[in-house]
Order: structure tokens, then sequence, then C-alpha cells
């Protein structure tokens, strides 16, 4: 096994990188690729509430132009900046280090899986840059999507994109998944595994089962707009409603493939800073499981308004509403672990409630649009964008900065500055809400989604909205403050800076952790279960 | 670690891998494999006002036929649509006829190529509510092939159907008293741009094979 071959061998410069079989080098290039694609959406998204400060067209006369942002905001926070950070990062980082492995099960195709991603990023930044940019939405539908609303290659090239994208995933997971079925430390049992990482297999056989139909999907739109196939074309006998119900059955699961992480880092960070394990751990492991695999039979609910039946919208809302069940159980099980705990409001843990408090929140509108009458009068309208924010996107967010403050010590080995730190908390955490909480209200109104213009009557929550879009932005900027100074002049901290709480593996290794650990295997067969 | 677990491991790892990279294909083949499910599912369930393609007219229970044969009328309307791209005129002949449920009954659309070039078109249906999809038989259709005319021609196209009277029994369709049957003509690329190929994946194909009556 490769792992075993280079003992003391340390490459170092380009080459370090370029050719890395570490999972930390590369759990850290990762992270790295997700920061710099985080820069570029998060700009594209300021530019959107700029945009719609105020009614009338001010900065993009090009509607297209519009469109072009929109689509690449949603393509690069999902696919380069969410997935990348939580499995490509947080999971390479952390689960051969919590499951007690040398590194992973195929150190270079751990390799191939990052360069694979940031070939698809390029691709991605290329197709903005051609025949005016693909203005399709990230969903991608035909006929808005064909060879006659889309001419150019600016759509090929983001299909390309997504398939490699979807390429270096399914590399990844399969990675991942056979690294914790086949290297887990003696006495390291499926039972006993942190909730990280059952979080991360679980995301892996998502990824596995939805991202093989969206690479059908995309071949067949692929082939539809260059090679004279009619799959989404009714002229030609095809349909372009299939083209939803692929796209959905990839896309839900997709939403919890990005959620689902930032349970295990807000179950990890809770458990840590309440000094407790977690509460009903087996229940939270398999209340995830019950989530992956619910969330393969429900993702005609995106698509209430195409014209299905009654009966099927009765059971796609049926369906739809039993996935509260396991959320809740989960949202419970943290609120009981911090019950009665001894709680310590670290930064990593002030991200966590805010999860938690943000998750609700898209949870509870989540259980709105689950049913199919409420859904039909807001389908498209800025409550949807206000739920999907709050329930995927801040809520990914939080729990990638929960992880990054949690884990940033056992990374570079320094300590981050902690009231900046908490003024990069504030700020964050008040300025999504103002930005989002007022599109509830927008969408209510009947406010529609992906167009750049609107009536007076919506300019006032939207003006509040694009202001809470400046104070994240401030908070954006402090977070890259706090990452400078938590390099330059960051305090020097322990293998377990967390004390008492922090009980996995990882905090057994020095910090920063050296580019080998694990080389003798731990043995936990005697302690008590790792959660 | 000791040579003879390494070798264990890396057995166990591709074992693994292999497994996982047929779910992987499995999973892609199945996406293919949708298409035509998902056109069989519509046909068999008149799912999105897919309309019964029928060689004959269905059964007529007797019982249901007999016992109130005034009430048992239904409005059928009809629907024109042509594609941007199609330089046709496509009208209907009668915009709204009262039928028996059961019985046969003939509709009439016209076409007049506008152009001053013979051009082939091909029109996809529904039906509306899309629930009456699975009462609404089609025995005979010009949407089942593709239809050619030529410059500044006028043609008559025929449409040859019933509706079921089981749609009496169906809960849901209680409230429905008219039905619209609605086209939409599309232009049918030319040969040179990769046509053939794509006729066979074209609903229609299924539509033609599909001589004897789906529905049991």
């Amino acid at each position: 096994m490769a792992y075993a071959d280079h003992d003391d061998h340390h490459p170092t410069g380009l080459k370090r990188w370029l050719f890395s079989t570490n999972h930390k080098d590369i759990g850290t290039l990762y992270i790295v690729l997700a920061m710099v694609s985080a820069i570029i959406g998060g700009l594209m998204s300021w530019y959107i509430r700029l945009e719609l400060a105020q009614p009338g067209l001010q900065f993009i006369e090009d509607t297209q132009f519009y469109n072009v942002l929109v689509t690449a905001h949603g393509f690069l926070m999902v696919f380069f900046v969410v997935m990348p950070a939580m499995i490509g990062g947080f999971g390479n980082w952390f689960v051969p280090l919590m499951i007690g492995a040398p590194d992973m099960a195929f150190p270079r195709m751990n390799n191939i899986s990052f360069w694979l991603l940031a070939a698809g990023l390029v691709l991605m930044v290329v197709a903005t840059q051609v025949d005016g940019g693909p203005g399709t939405g990230w969903t991608v539908y035909p006929p808005l999507s064909s060879a006659d609303y889309q001419p150019g290659m600016a759509v090929d090239f983001g299909i390309l994109a997504l398939h490699l994208a979807g390429a270096s995933s399914i590399l990844g997971a399969i990675n991942l998944i056979v690294t914790i079925f086949n290297m887990r430390a003696p006495g390291m049992t499926i039972h006993r595994m942190p909730l990280f990482v059952w979080s991360i297999l679980i995301t892996s056989f998502l990824l596995l089962l939805a991202l093989p139909v969206l690479a059908g999907a995309l071949t067949m739109l692929l082939t539809d707009r260059n090679f004279g196939t009619a799959f989404f074309q009714p002229e030609m006998g095809g349909d372009p409603v299939l083209w939803q119900h692929l796209f959905w059955f990839f896309g839900h699961p997709e939403v919890y493939i990005i959620i689902l992480p930032a349970f295990g880092v807000i179950s990890q960070v809770v458990s840590t800073f309440s000094g407790k394990p977690v509460f009903g751990y087996l229940g939270m492991a398999y209340a995830m499981s019950a989530i992956g695999v619910v969330g393969f039979f429900v993702w005609a609910h995106h698509m209430y308004t195409v014209g299905l039946s009654v009966d099927t919208r009765a059971y796609f809302t049926a369906a739809t509403l039993v996935i509260a069940v396991p959320t809740g159980i989960k949202i419970f099980s943290w609120l009981a672990t911090m019950w009665g705990g001894s709680i310590r409001f670290e930064v990593p843990m002030m991200y966590a409630i805010a999860f938690i408090f943000l998750f609700v929140v898209g949870g509870v509108t989540g259980v709105t649009l689950a049913n199919s009458s409420a859904d039909l009068p807001l389908h498209d309208t800025y409550y949807v964008v206000a739920h999907f924010h709050y329930v995927m996107g801040l809520a990914a967010i939080l729990g990638m900065f929960a992880g990054f403050y949690y884990w940033v010590g056992k990374m570079t080995g320094r300590q981050y500055p902690n009231g900046l730190a908490k003024a990069q908390f504030w700020f964050f955490v008040v300025g999504v809400n103002v930005l989002f909480f007022p599109q509830h209200f927008l969408g209510l109104a009947g406010m529609p989604r992906r167009i750049p213009d609107y009536p007076d009557a919506y300019a006032g929550w939207n003006m509040v909205s694009s202001v809470g879009a400046l104070i994240t932005a401030i908070g954006t900027v402090l977070f890259f403050v706090v990452l400078w100074k938590t390099f330059k002049s960051g305090e020097k901290v322990a293998d377990n800076p967390w004390g008492e709480g922090a009980t996995t593996l990882e905090w057994t290794v020095p910090s920063p952790a050296p580019f080998h650990t694990h080389e003798e295997l731990p043995d936990v067969s005697e302690k008590a279960p790792a959660e | 670690m000791t040579d003879q677990r390494q070798k264990n491991i890396s057995q166990k790892n591709r074992r693994m891998v292999t497994a996982l990279v047929l779910l992987v294909g499995g999973m892609g083949g199945l996406a293919y494999a949708s298409v035509p499910l998902y056109q069989l599912f519509c046909q068999i369930t008149g799912y999105g006002g897919t309309p019964k393609i029928a060689a004959d007219t269905p059964d007529v229970k007797p019982t249901v036929a007999a016992s109130s044969e005034k009430e048992h009328l239904i409005k059928v309307r009809f629907d024109a649509n042509t594609s941007k791209k199609l330089p046709w005129e496509f009208k209907v002949k009668q915009t709204e006829v009262t039928v028996k449920l059961g019985e046969e009954n003939l509709a009439f659309y016209e076409v007049t190529n506008l152009s001053d070039k013979p051009i082939t078109g091909r029109a996809t249906y529904n039906v509306t509510p899309y629930k009456a999809g699975p009462y609404f038989s089609k025995i005979a259709c010009f949407c089942f092939d593709e239809q050619t005319v030529q410059p500044g021609e006028t043609v008559t196209m025929p449409v040859q159907y019933s509706v079921d009277p089981e749609m009496l029994e169906d809960a849901n369709m209680q409230e429905v008293k008219t039905i619209t049957l609605s086209y939409t003509f599309f232009r049918v690329k030319d040969p040179e741009n990769g046509e053939k190929e794509s006729e066979k994946i074209s609903r229609l194909k299924t539509g033609e094979a599909t001589t004897e009556k789906i529905k049991g």
C-alpha cells in the first residue's frame, strides 16, 4: 500500500501540492479551493443584491448577464464551495484522524479527485466568459437550456464542468467509503465511530447513488444540444419534464449531501462544548441514514407545478413531511446534549447554536413548502429562495465556520484570535438573517425569483435585504482577517485545546497534526465509545 | 503494520471498489433506462394527460351505458398551437363538440403551409385536465405520424377518439364536464441535422408500435 511506502517521505514546494497523496495536504487544497470559489460566488451574490436594492435596472442592464450571475452563484456555492470544504476538506482531514487510519485507502485517487475538481472550476469560470455565459439557473431546465434558447458554448462548458466535478465527487466518495469500512483502528467499530465520520459515510453513499443520475441527465442534455438527440425536445418525441425528474432525483439527495456533513460537525462541536457525549448517539446516526434513504423518494416536491396528479402530489407531500421526523430527532438530540451540560460559549459552539437556530427556521418553511397546495402559489418566489438559503446555504456555511474554528488549531497549530472571531460571528450571523429573513415576506407577497427588476411595492424589504448583504460582507471580510491573524500571530495550541469534552482521536495527535499520523494504529477497544 | 494485514486490506479494498463502481454504473444506466420506462409509465397510466392509444373503441360496460344515456354527455374542446419555428397555420375546424361517452367521434384540424418549401412537422398532444388522460382514447390521429405539407397546400387532418364511460366511476372525475384536447405542431428537424438518429428514441415509435389496446 502506498501509505506504508513513504514513511519519511515529505515532498516540499510545488511538488508537495501538485502530486500530493497526503490526506491532510489534499484536505487543505480542497479548503483553499472552497475559499477561492466562495469569494467568486460571494462577489456574484453581492452584485445581485446591489442590483436588487432598488427597483429598476441600475447596475445590470443585460438581463442575460443577471441570469448568468444567478446560475454561476448557485453552481459555485453548491459544487465548488460547500461540497469541497465539507467532504473534500474536513472529510479528508479528519475522517482518517478520527477513525485512527494513517491515510485514505487510495491516496493517489485522492489526488486525482482534487485536480478533477480544480479543472471543473476552471471550466465553470470559462463557461461564464464564452458566448454570454449560461443563463439557465443551477437547475438547467430545458427548453431554456436547449440549443434554441442558449446557443453558443456556455452551457456546454457548464455541463462539462459539472461532469468533472461529479467525477471528482464520485471518486472521492468511493475513497471515503472504502477508508471508513476497511481502515478503522482496532476497536473502532461502526457503532463507535464519531458522528462526523457517520455523516461523511452517509453523504458518500448519497453521492454514489445521486451523481450518476445527474451525469446521465447532463449527457442527454449535451447530446440534445449538439448531436441531434431529443430526450428533452417535445417536437421529436422527448419530454422536458423528464429532465426535471432526473435532475431532482439527483437534486434532492444533493441538498442532503450538502447539509449532512454539517450535521456531523455540529454533533462534534455541541458534544465537545457541552462536556457530554452526544445524546442518543445511535438515534443520531440512524436519523442521518433515514434522511439519506427517504431523500431519494421525495424529489417531485420540487415539481408540484408541472401538472402532477392529485394523488401523486398527496404522496410527495406526505413523504416529504416524513423527513421532518428524523430531522426533528437530530434537533432534539442536540438540545438534549446541551441540556444540563457545562456549556462553554467558544466560537465554534456559538456557530453550532446559530446553525441549529437557522436550520430550524429553514426547516419550518420547508414543512410549509412541502404541502403541494401551499407550494403552488409560493413556487419560484422569494419564499423558496429564503427557505433554501436558510436550510442549506446558511446552515452549511455556519457548519463550515463551526468546523473551521473547531479544527483550525489542529490544522495549523495556531489558535484563532478570540475577540475578532466573535466579532466575525456576530457580523455574519446578524448579516445573513437581515439578508434572508425579509425574503420570506417578499415571497409571500409574490415576488418571483431570478428576475432583476420588481414592482415598487417590493422596494422596502429588498433594501433591508441588501443592507443585510452588506453586513454579511463585513463578516466575510472579517473572516479572512481572522484567517490571516491566525497564521500571523495565533497562539500555539496544545494537542487538545478544548479539554475534557473533546474525546475523538484527532485530539490525541500533536497540533498541528504532523505529516504522518496514526502510523501505529491506536487501539480504542478499551475506551468508551468515541461519540 | 504487517505485510499480511496490508495484503488483506488491499484485497478487501479492491472488492469494495468493484462493488461501488458497479453501483455507480448501475445508477448511470438507470438514468438512461428512465427514458423508455417513463414513456411506458405515462402511456399506461395516462400520466400528465397522455391520452390512450386504442385500436378500437373501448368496451362499454352495458350497465353503465344503458342506465342513463342522456346524462352521459361530455364537452370536448379542441386546441391548436404551432411552434414559432414552423411557418404553418394550424387551426381547429370545430372549437368544441358535445359527445356521448363511449362513442367513436371524429374531429378535424386544418394545416396550411405558409412557406415556399415542403415542410415536415409533428404534433405533440395531451388532454386537460390531466386526470382525464386515462379516459381519453385515440383510435386514429394525424399526430401518430410525421406530416409533410407542400408549399401553400392546405390539408385537413382528422383525429378519431372516444371518451371512456368508466370515468363516471372515478371519484376524482366527477366535476369534469369538459375535456380539452390540445396539439402543438413542431417542425421536424432536417435530416442533415441528425433527425434520423433522433427518430430511434422518439415517443412516436412507441406509439406506432402500440397498435393493440394498452388498457386491459
